[in-house]
Order: structure tokens, then C-alpha cells, then sequence
């Protein structure tokens, strides 16, 4: 008995140590490995906080979490796309920007590219990137650099797609020269056999794990952002791996930080967003993702090449706001899924 | 000729025995001898305890999210040991009028996969636009325990004789002191079995978990699924020994425990 | 003076939480199936069966299909491997150690037994290194990620819950059943099948509701193990609740998988009623 009762006052006090403190709270809900850990400990230093960080693989994941219950978060990071939708459904707060002044910093070539909040309103632009394949070398010598790779037999089973309708069937429907925004049921139709003919040769569908499984060498082709593919290589791994972009084009994202509506700290909201463009800070975040700045002052002080550039990027597109032409891709990309 | 039968039953058990317990435990002992590999993939590099120490010092979230975890366990569980013990006792000695239906659908949970029980909760709470969190994910896992608890303690009280308490009561006892000074002292150790049950279940619960979390509010589970997902390996290897370890030690070192599992 | 009833204070609180947390969800979802989906999460209050036509099709067939004859699999399995080890411990001198030693993976945290087999049968995993380095294969196997996997982790995450309820039926069996069967010149096989498994039909019973259940219901298993190739209508529930947002479509798959698992559970309560009856008339 005496134990127990050890037992459970050990077990009290291990519970109990975590509630100390009544410092305020930021609840981030990003993508993974999106933000380096010295950038949050960086804020949570300077604004004496706690930053409360959760993260998700999908837009639509984030989405219906946040829809089914799931609030409480102050700060996300939506794709243009579906910051447009939350605009929409008004799940955003308005921008204060005059707690944000370092938003001069950003470049005006792709604010001018926003459509759906031109003058950032709501959502103020954080990366600018596009979901690559990922090669290891050391395996394959000879490949195709767009998306027809997937159609060599001789990988099965060693390459993963994103587990992603909007970059999967953006991605064929580009390589068919088609718009990745296409609600063209004949052009769909066309982009789910070609994308069923990459998915017999794949081993899964992965948005969470491609990273790390390229890196071990269990994966060899990988569909997906290059900062997840890089963070895990070291100096040894990083020579055998190219990252293409299809010449053909494809889909590309801007991803915005956007203030909650039942946010409950806005003022603190607000400033972690003006941090994050403080050129030194967002030059931290660049190096560690090695994605080109959309911040101008910060690209003086960028220490890494990234792995491409803005112009690489040329011939891909945004993806757009579907409204309820979604249901057709959703029905699409369900009968791709659990076709054997 | 029976004697040679018996053998061959005997032996055949024990080539599936014996595999079996293999079965069960050269993955887990995988899991043991890996987490001191020094490298990240499954090819041994040479011993090293640097997951170990990249478990302790730098993993706050995890010990945040097992913090998370023991919050829930203990006091789902020891809602649901109250209501079902008393719920147990009520119904076992009782008539009365929406009997059947307890019985019933009390028993429901057990068999329905649990997934249904996590959408189900997701949607009312969903509708009633309840803010998911810690508390939601306590509501679940209570409701789940109920139905083990109940189990579990009315198998102890169909073991005693209600003459027992009828005698209380014809000595003058009132229904209170029955209660409180006959019945649940008789039922401490199926009220005991009951609770480190649901502590079990609740640990380990993943899927239901999964469906009524919110803003930092992860669990061990969901936090090891996060890992597993990401592909964080080693450091599951770490853990999970840990894990084994604690389990193990928990359970030889204390009698009570085994007692009480093993019924 | 009115006697009070106590039963009913007793399981006020077990009501309540029962039909609060349990009875109204499931109703809800029922309610939910016939309504019709708002984009983007929710439901408008208006009645429609779209949540069931929409499952005429193909694919959902398919998927439950697949998820049915996994599930029969993986339990088929489990018995085949839970019957002789629980006899084997009913039998044994030591049952508290060889009981220790099933509880103790039941007790090691479901996510880590599935993780232990994916860092086995992985492409890189231990035993494609083994093979290799002993020579055995000349490039790695694909172990990992397809419909055996899933049944292999199905059936090592089940089995202890298989083996318990079944040693404690072995472990009441009178043996003398069994010798005096052979002395009336029964065979082996007779006497298996005639007394033996009927008289563990109980345990039969709970260890396979144990394990085909939670089978039909598989949603991390299939996600973690599974591939591209091996969606179990858990994975389509989760979908559309969590990525499409088709609240009703979610809620009439959740209502076709309780139907699926009553029926399952129904049938086999049945086969063996009448089983047990036929036996009662001999």
C-alpha cells in the first residue's frame, strides 16, 4: 500500500511540475518542420511567452480541424488557396498593419501576385514554394526530370506522391499541359489515368514521413517540398540528391500567416508575424529551409543557396479557391485512392 | 496409442507456444537492441545511448504530451471507477424501470469499433461547438471505461451472496452504511482491477484520441504517432524501452498489480 | 412510507453519462446520414439520402470488401495461434509466468508494436538487412506496406486479447471429457472437434469478437502499414470527416460499418447457438 501511495504522489508531482508559470500563450498550428526551433525560442524569449506549436500535412487537414472544434489556435498558415476560403468564411481576423511594419520588407513582385487579398487585409505572405521530386543518385543514374518518372517500373516500390490531391492531380494535369486549377471533368478524367499509372509504382502516399525516408535511403523518389527533403541530409548525403522542378510546369504555393478570428491573443499574434519579418529572423527561417526569401532585405543577409529560385518557378501556377468544384476532384482523387 | 497422442498434442501446443512468445517479442526486442545503435537507420553503426539522451534533455513535447496523457488517465478513471462501480451495484441488486435498457446499451461500447465512438464525439461536439481539448478527450475516454469498469464489477459482485446484505439491513443497517460499510469494501478489489484497467485502456488509446484532440492537447499516443508518421525513428526506439522497461518493472514489482490484471 | 428506490439514484450518474456520451453521439451520426452536406464541413438541416447513394458505387464497395476478408483473415489467424498457446498455459505448471509473458506486449503501447514491425519489414528494415548481409537476397524484399502487413500487425496487436478470455475457458474444460470420449472410441480429430472446441465455445466467442471488431474498424494500422493499396472503410471515414468534409457521407459509412459489424457479431452468435443446440439434441 505504502507503495502505491509513493507511487501516486511521484506520478502528482510529475503532473503538477508542468502548470507553473501564467505566462501567456501563442497556439501556432503549422506545417511540419515549417518553423526552426531558434526562431520560436527566439520569440518566446524576447515576448516572454510560450509558444504552444502544433502541426498538420495538409490545407485540408488544418481546415477541418479547425472547422470540427478545433479552435483556440491564434495563428495558421494556409496555402493561397485555402487562405482565400477562410477570407471567404470569414475564420480570419483583419490585420492590424500598423503592428506589422516590417511588412514593407516583403516583396512587392508577389504581393502583386495575390488575388484573393491584395493588399494583405488578412493574410500576410510567408514562403513561396512548389512541391519537386526529390532524387537520390546514388540509386538512379538515368531518369526523366518531370513527373514521368513515376512511370518507371524499375523504381516501384522505392518512390512515394504526396499524400495531396491539389499537388498530385495538379501535377498531371500540368504534365498533360492542362491548368492545375482545371474543374474539367474530361481533363480530370485524363489526369487520373495518369496518375493512376504512377501509383502502381508507388509505395504510398506520404505527406509526413517522405523526408525522413529519403534520407535513410528507404524511399529513392520523392514527391514533395524540398525543405522537408534537405533537413534531414547531411554534408555526406546532400551530393547524391537532386531536386526538380518539371519544366512543363506544375502547382506552386504561397503560404500566408493568418490571424484566427477567436484568436485570444492578437496583440501577440501580431507581433510574432511583424518577427517573423524582421530580416534577420526571416534569414534564419530561408537558411533553415533553403527556400528563396520573398523577404527583400533578408535576401541580403541569406547565408544558403536555396535549392531554386523564385524564377525557377516560372511556369507553375497558384492554386485557386475550387468552391464546389471541389466535390468533383474530391471524388476523383477518392476513386484514385482505393482503385487496386 | 493414447499416450502417444497425448504427446503429439503436447507437442504440437508447445511448437506454437514457443512461437508465439517468439512472435511477440523478437519485435520488441528489435526495438531494445536498436535503440542503442548509434545510427539512424536499421544497420548497426555501434553501441551509443545518444537517443537516450536526446529522449531525456531535448524532448520536452513528448514529456508534455505523457504529462498530458496521466492527466487523463487518472481522472477518467477514476470517474468512470465511480459511476460504474455505484452504476454496477445499482444494477446488479436493483429493479427498476430502464433496467434493460442499461444493460443493454451499456454494453455497446465494448463491441462497437471505436472508431464510431470517436466520429460520433467528434460530430456532437462538433455541433455543439464545444472547444476541443483536454477535457473532450477526458469525456471520451471515460465514456469508454464505463462499459470495462461495469464489466469488470459485476463479475466480482456475481462471486458474493446477497444474503450478506439483506442480513445488514435486517440488523437495522441503513442504505448508506450497506453501501459504503458492506458492498464497496467487498468490491475493493474488482474496483481496484477496474481502475488500472481503464488506466491501461486510456494510456494506449490512440484512435478515439486522434478524433477529439485540440490546440496542444496531444497525447503520448498521438505525440508517438506523430513521431512514427514524421519518421522520428530512433528516438521511438529510446522510448519505446523506455516504455517496455517501465511496464515490466511496474508490474514484477508490484504483486497487487498482477493480482489484479490477472483476473 | 415510501420505499425509495435505490437502484435508480445508483445509476443515475451511469444513465446520464451512458446517454449523454454514447446514445446521442451515435444517434446523431444516424441523424446526420440523412442530411444533406454543406461544402466545407457541417450540414444543412434538410432530409436527403445523398449519404447512401453515394456509396453505390465500386469503390466503396471494394473497400469494404477488403476490409471484411482482411478482417476474416487476421482473426482466423489469431484463433489458430490463440487456441493451442492458451491450451499449452492451461496445461503448463507455470501459468502465472507464461501468462506474464502474453500481458506484457498487451501492455507495451498499441503504437510501438506497430512501429516495432515497420522498422522490421521496412525496405531498409531489420530483416531485409539480415537477408542481405547473410547473403540470402540479393536486393531487399517488399515487406512493408501492403495488405500482409496489415494482417500480420493485425493479428500481433489482437492476439493477447485472444489468448486471455480463451486460457480462462481452457483452463475450466474438464479434461476427463476428453479421456472419456476416447474410451468410447472417438478419434482424435472426433473428439477435437466434437467436445473439445465446443466445450470452449465461450472463449471461441469473446476472442473473436475481440479480434475481428477492432479488426473491421482498423484505422491506424492500415494508415501506418498499408501503402497505397489498402484503404479499410476506417481510412474513408477518417477522410471524409478529416480532408473532404462530407459530414453525412461520414456518417452513413460509420452507420454501414455498425450495420456490418452487428451482422458479423449476429451470424456468429448464431452459428454457434445452433451449434450448441444440435449438441444439447445428441
Amino acid at each position: 500500500m505504502k507503495k502505491n501511495v509513493l507511487l501516486f504522489m511521484v506520478l502528482s508531482a510529475f503532473i503538477l511540475s508542468g502548470c507553473k508559470d501564467g505566462k501567456s500563450k501563442l497556439y501556432i498550428f503549422n506545417w511540419s518542420y515549417y518553423i526552426p526551433d531558434t526562431v520560436l525560442e527566439g520569440f518566446e524569449e524576447e515576448f516572454n511567452t510560450k509558444v504552444v506549436y502544433d502541426v498538420f500535412e495538409s490545407n485540408e487537414e488544418m481546415f477541418a480541424k479547425l472547422r470540427a472544434g478545433g479552435t483556440g489556435y491564434d495563428i495558421t498558415f494556409p496555402s493561397g488557396d485555402y487562405a482565400s476560403i477562410m477570407i471567404n468564411e470569414g475564420m480570419v481576423a483583419k490585420v492590424n498593419r500598423d503592428l506589422v511594419p516590417n511588412l514593407k520588407n516583403i516583396d512587392e513582385n508577389i504581393i502583386r501576385k495575390i488575388k484573393y487579398d491584395p493588399i494583405m487585409d488578412y493574410s500576410i505572405p510567408y514562403m513561396m514554394g512548389t512541391a519537386g521530386v526529390a532524387v537520390n543518385t546514388k540509386f538512379i543514374k538515368d531518369f526523366p526530370k518531370d513527373f514521368s518518372i513515376f512511370e518507371r517500373e524499375d523504381f516501384k516500390g522505392r518512390m512515394t506522391l504526396l499524400d495531396d490531391m491539389r499537388e498530385v492531380i495538379g501535377s498531371a494535369l500540368a504534365s498533360l499541359g492542362y491548368s492545375v486549377n482545371s474543374v474539367n471533368e474530361s481533363e480530370l478524367r485524363q489526369a487520373k489515368e495518369v496518375v493512376l499509372k504512377w501509383k502502381k509504382n508507388i509505395l504510398k502516399f506520404d505527406s509526413a514521413s517522405f523526408g525522413k525516408g529519403f534520407a535513410s535511403g528507404e524511399f529513392w523518389v520523392v514527391n514533395g517540398y524540398a525543405e522537408n527533403v534537405f533537413l534531414e541530409l547531411d554534408e555526406d548525403t546532400i551530393k547524391d540528391v537532386l531536386y526538380f522542378i518539371p519544366k512543363n510546369g506544375g502547382t506552386m504555393y504561397l503560404d500566408s500567416m493568418v490571424i484566427l478570428k477567436d484568436s485570444k491573443n492578437v496583440e501577440l499574434a501580431h507581433q510574432f508575424i511583424n518577427y517573423i519579418h524582421r530580416p534577420e529572423v526571416y534569414a534564419q527561417i530561408a537558411d533553415y529551409l533553403m527556400l528563396p526569401s520573398i523577404n527583400v532585405e533578408a535576401r541580403k543577409i541569406v547565408k544558403e543557396i536555396p535549392t531554386y529560385t523564385i524564377e525557377d518557378l516560372a511556369n507553375n501556377e497558384f492554386k485557386e479557391d475550387l468552391g464546389s468544384n471541389i466535390e468533383l476532384w474530391d471524388k476523383i482523387w477518392q476513386e484514385i485512392r482505393v482503385q487496386n | 496409442m493414447r499416450t502417444n497422442s497425448g504427446i503429439n498434442k503436447r507437442q504440437i501446443s508447445l511448437v506454437v507456444f514457443v512461437s508465439v512468445i517468439l512472435f511477440f517479442y523478437i519485435p520488441l526486442l528489435v526495438l531494445i537492441l536498436y535503440s542503442f545503435n548509434s545510427g539512424k537507420t536499421m544497420v548497426w553503426r555501434g553501441f551509443s545511448l545518444q537517443w537516450y539522451e536526446e529522449l531525456f534533455f531535448h524532448s520536452s513535447d513528448l514529456w508534455s504530451a505523457f504529462r498530458s496523457s496521466l492527466i487523463v488517465a487518472l481522472s477518467s478513471s477514476f470517474i468512470a471507477t465511480a459511476i460504474g462501480t455505484i452504476g454496477g451495484i445499482g444494477i446488479h441488486w436493483y429493479k427498476f424501470k430502464w433496467k434493460k435498457y442499461l444493460q443493454i446499451v451499456t454494453y455497446l461500447p465494448l463491441i462497437m469499433p471505436e472508431i464510431i465512438i470517436g466520429v460520433s464525439l467528434l460530430i456532437m461536439f462538433a455541433w455543439l461547438k464545444w472547444k476541443m481539448s483536454l477535457f473532450t478527450i477526458f469525456l471520451a475516454h471515460t465514456t469508454f471505461n464505463i462499459p470495462f469498469v461495469l464489466l469488470i464489477i459485476s463479475s466480482r459482485l456475481d462471486e458474493f451472496d446477497y444474503q450478506i446484505i439483506e442480513a445488514a439491513h435486517d440488523l437495522g443497517a441503513k442504505e448508506i452504511d450497506t453501501l459504503l460499510k458492506v458492498i464497496i469494501p467487498m468490491s475493493i478489489p474488482g474496483i481496484i482491477s477496474g481502475f488500472l484497467m481503464s488506466m491501461t485502456l486510456s494510456l494506449d488509446d490512440f484512435v478515439i484520441t486522434f478524433f477529439v484532440s485540440g490546440p496542444g492537447s496531444s497525447t503520448l499516443p498521438l505525440h508517438i504517432y506523430s513521431m512514427i508518421n514524421r519518421g522520428v525513428f530512433p528516438v521511438i526506439n529510446a522510448l519505446s524501452t523506455v516504455l517496455i522497461a517501465g511496464t515490466v518493472l511496474l508490474s514484477v514489482s508490484s504483486k497487487n498489480i498482477q493480482k489484479y490484471m490477472f483476473k | 412510507m415510501k420505499k425509495i428506490n435505490y437502484g435508480k439514484i445508483y445509476t443515475a450518474p451511469l444513465t446520464m453519462w451512458i446517454t449523454f456520451f454514447f446514445v446521442i453521439p451515435t444517434s446523431i451520426i444516424f441523424l446526420y446520414s440523412f442530411l444533406k452536406k454543406k461544402l466545407r464541413g457541417g450540414v444543412l438541416w434538410e432530409f436527403s439520402i445523398d449519404g447512401y447513394t453515394a456509396l453505390i458505387n465500386q469503390s466503396f464497395f471494394k473497400v469494404v470488401w477488403f476490409t471484411v476478408v482482411i478482417s476474416i483473415f487476421a482473426t482466423f489467424l489469431t484463433l489458430l495461434l490463440a487456441i493451442p498457446t492458451s491450451y499449452f498455459i492451461a496445461r503448463s505448471k507455470r501459468k502465472n509466468l507464461y501468462l506474464f509473458l502474453v500481458i506484457v506486449p498487451f501492455w507495451t503501447n498499441f503504437l510501438i508494436r506497430i512501429f516495432a514491425w515497420i522498422s522490421i519489414l521496412g525496405n531498409n528494415g531489420f530483416l531485409n538487412n539480415m537477408l542481405l548481409s547473410l547473403g540470402i537476397i540479393k536486393s531487399p524484399l517488399m515487406l512493408l506496406y501492403n495488405q500482409y502487413a496489415i494482417i500480420v500487425v493485425t493479428v500481433y496487436t489482437y492476439l493477447p486479447y485472444a489468448i486471455l478470455p480463451l486460457y480462462s475457458t481452457i483452463e475450466k474444460f474438464d479434461f476427463s471429457l476428453l479421456e472419456a470420449a476416447r474410451d468410447l472410441g472417438a478419434s482424435k480429430l472426433q473428439s477435437l472437434f466434437k467436445i473439445f472446441l465446443p466445450g470452449i465455445r465461450s472463449g471461441i466467442m469473446t476472442a473473436t469478437i475481440f479480434t475481428f471488431i477492432p479488426a473491421l474498424g482498423s484505422y491506424a494500422i492500415p494508415l501506418l502499414v498499408g501503402g497505397q493499396k489498402s484503404f479499410m472503410i476506417g481510412n474513408l471515414i477518417a477522410r471524409e470527416l478529416k480532408v473532404t468534409m462530407n459530414w453525412p457521407l461520414a456518417s452513413s459509412m460509420s452507420v454501414v460499418l455498425t450495420v456490418v459489424t452487428t451482422i458479423g457479431i449476429f451470424i456468429f452468435l448464431n452459428t454457434n447457438k445452433n451449434k450448441s443446440e444440435l449438441k444439447n439434441e445428441n
